[in-house]
């Protein structure tokens, strides 16, 4: 197995409101390997695009990193010492923990890191260029900062980066505003400006969450391409299952702030190990069963300020037991394999907690939801 | 890719909806709105008067210290004007225009148009004169605040915190204390009264307040946007960010405020030379035109017209133009 290129371990970002804090980020821990798309699927809120920020270290206030490590290659993007035995609850009261020696400084991010070890592509492709600028001159800028190009030679570089990102005549197009393109070229403008200097890795953020299906399947064949021409690899933020299971080599499915599971992908859609994840799978229509009834999850997601004890999914979980409501499972290990699948939830034997003979609670009442689908596909569209 | 020609036409989202971009559309809507097509042409007509006498009174001055220039004529020239406009300045008789002191006070004819002032000059011309300080004050009064207020507006809005509190809070001190009581007390203090300088200074630095306030609005909404994080996120630096991303983007609400305060600083400038501050005799300045045909208000009403009217039409130019670039540069009203 090869070394990961971002590992990222126990990380906890919490946003400090006064309506109290909110544990966006409670603990998730995943890595990415050079060259593979890693995909991050949740429903809203489950705290994927606070993972995606948090590990460039782009969160604005009221957001804190409060713990955890990630790790780039052999550089520390986020760590700390060691927490005083003595400190507060960091749930309660913001942390004042000292950032390790070897975390880069913020100059260090922007000079070594953003952009030209990782870059990252955000939701709203037109909202992402800048109104007044000509895509090429963002482009352009993009590549001069970062590859220290003279200004034609950015420029000629610009131009080669839109005609690998297939803009059609890519050099009168350089010339044009954002609005003058679809969100579809914009999106492949924002392609150009990430891979514009070869990082190893490229954070997207539901980055065809506001693309028609058309225009997605053209930009996922373009990803495919892309990642197979440059090595890059993805952590790709999704809340669209189709998708996933379209582009990506492995999956972690986030809930409320934790990862719940994380398989490669083939596992997951076939073996799934977490309540949730099924249910995830239930709630989608699929083409080749068109007379089912979809099975809505019941209930919504637990607010992130006062998470349930236990399992944070118990409430909603159609196999929840009452050991669910006091043990809190961590993402571990349930089958032997490489990459091994890993889940969170304590009917597997991996978890010693007598499961079995605990007694089932009552959830919610799980109301199905009638259909009538045709030959239509569709992603799980919680937006 | 063959799907494009597709996807362009499906889901074009802007085109019609987003405003036009560049110099080249803002004029094309000017052209529409016609009460700001007047105000740009007034502005225009004045501009290019008070380019002729700038070049005229500055350049042809500078070229005649030289000695070749002058024996080519352009010192007598210069002298000739000198006198035509200020008979004070001390020059041979034979270059004194046809006319003088005897002729104060003189009635409009063919060659004086609109009469001749107290001292015998020209006012037609005396006017002309005038409109290159009023513009080159109000201009550059206003350049002084935008310029002020923009850097201090974009600071305070990008970086927030204790930085907004302390700029802004600092900029505001000169909201406390009324505009022309703050000129008039800070040209006291400078001991330069007669400084054109410091009236253009002066008058600049009490309206960086508005500016400011102006632009850090619009910064406080685009540095959310989320074009400034990819830029963050790209490795951009902060100032290439503000730079870059931001001001040219809060921009346009500041060239509208700027365009209708060069009229208000015109006007402030007049009202300081009426009350002697700023221009002093000979140079030729409406305010103090006005403030000169006060005494003779009753006996001709007309020299206090020409210079009134003066100062009217470019103010309204300017509000004029500064309304229609407030309509073309608004993405919601633009069609």
């Amino acid at each position: 197995m090869p070394d990961p290129l971002l590992s990222v371990d126990d990380l906890r970002t919490y946003f400090y409101t006064s309506a109290g804090v909110v544990q966006a980020v409670d603990g998730v821990s995943f890595d990415v390997r050079p060259g593979e798309i890693l995909g991050l699927v949740g429903e809203s809120g489950a705290g994927k695009s606070v993972v995606a920020r948090s590990v460039v270290r782009l969160l604005d206030e009221p957001g804190r990193i409060v713990g955890g490590e990630v790790r780039f290659r052999d550089r520390t993007l986020v760590g700390f010492d060691e927490p005083s035995p003595d400190a507060p609850d960091p749930t309660e009261t913001p942390p004042n923990r000292q950032p390790r020696a070897s975390m880069l400084s913020e100059s260090a991010m922007r000079q070594e890191i953003r952009g030209t070890e990782i870059a990252v592509v955000f939701q709203d492709p037109t909202a992402s260029l800048n109104p007044v600028l000509t895509v090429g001159a963002q482009l352009r800028e993009v590549i001069e900062v970062n590859r220290d190009l003279d200004r034609a030679a950015a420029r000629e570089a610009a131009v080669e980066m839109l005609r690998a990102v297939e803009v059609p005549e890519p050099a009168s197009r350089y010339d044009d505003y954002a609005h003058q393109l679809s969100r579809g070229l914009c999106q492949r403008v924002l392609l150009a400006m990430a891979l514009a200097c070869q990082p190893s890795l490229i954070v997207a953020d539901e980055p065809t969450t506001a693309l028609d299906v058309t225009v997605e399947a053209q930009i996922l064949d373009l990803v495919r391409d892309l990642q197979a021409r440059f090595d890059t690899a993805f952590l790709w933020i999704t809340h669209d299952m189709g998708v996933v299971a379209d582009i990506c080599d492995r999956v972690a499915v986030a809930y409320s702030g934790e990862i719940v599971e994380q398989a490669p992908v083939d596992d997951l859609f076939h073996d799934t190990k977490h309540p949730y994840t099924r249910a995830l799978l239930d709630s989608i229509p699929r083409p080749d069963r068109a007379d089912r009834r979809l099975d809505a999850i019941p209930g919504t997601m637990p607010e992130a300020i006062d998470p349930p004890a236990g399992c944070r999914f118990h409430p909603r979980c159609p196999d929840a037991r009452a050991v669910c409501t006091e043990v809190h499972p961590d993402c571990r290990a349930v089958t032997d394999g490489d990459p091994p699948h890993r889940a969170a939830c304590v009917k597997h034997d991996a978890f010693d907690v007598d499961y079995e003979h605990s007694r089932p609670i009552e959830g919610i009442d799980a109301p199905g939801v009638d259909v009538d689908f045709t030959a239509e596909s569709g992603g799980a569209d919680d937006q | 890719m063959a799907g494009d020609g597709l996807s362009r036409n499906l889901d074009e989202p802007g085109v019609g909806g987003r405003p036009a971009v560049g110099w080249r559309a803002t004029l094309a809507y000017l052209r529409r709105d016609r009460s700001a097509f007047a105000g740009l042409i007034v502005v225009c007509v004045v501009t290019g008067v008070a380019t002729v006498a700038f070049v005229d009174a500055v350049v042809f001055a500078y070229l005649s210290r030289f000695q070749v220039f002058a024996s080519l004529g352009v010192e007598q020239y210069w002298l000739a004007r000198t006198v035509w406009i200020s008979p004070t300045a001390e020059v041979a008789p034979e270059l004194l225009p046809p006319v003088g002191l005897e002729n104060a006070f003189g009635q409009g004819q063919l060659a004086h148009p609109l009469g001749t002032d107290d001292r015998g000059r020209d006012v037609l011309l005396r006017l002309f004169y005038g409109s290159r300080i009023a513009l080159q004050v109000g201009v550059a009064a206003t350049l002084v605040g935008a310029i002020g207020g923009s850097v201090v507006g974009a600071v305070a809005g990008y970086y927030g915190g204790w930085v907004d509190d302390v700029c802004m809070r600092a900029v505001e001190v000169l909201y406390a204390v009324p505009f022309l009581v703050l000129v008039l007390a800070l040209l006291s203090v400078l001991q330069a009264r007669d400084s054109l300088l410091v009236v253009m200074v002066t008058v600049g630095v009490v309206t960086v307040p508005e500016f400011a306030r102006l632009i850090r609005s619009r910064v406080l909404s685009v540095r959310e946007a989320v074009y400034v994080e990819a830029a963050r996120v790209a490795g951009l630096s902060n100032l290439a960010i503000v730079r870059r991303h931001v001001v040219p983007n809060s921009v346009a609400p500041v060239v509208v405020q700027g365009t209708l305060r060069v009229g208000t600083a015109i006007l402030v400038v007049a009202g300081l030379s009426f009350l002697g501050f700023g221009v002093a005799e000979p140079t030729p300045s409406w305010g103090a035109m006005l403030a000169t045909s006060r005494d003779v208000l009753l006996q001709n009403v007309w020299f206090s017209v020409w210079p009134g009217l003066a100062i009217l039409v470019t103010v309204v130019g300017f509000n004029l133009l500064g309304d229609g670039l407030r309509d073309a540069l608004d993405p919601r009203l633009s069609d």
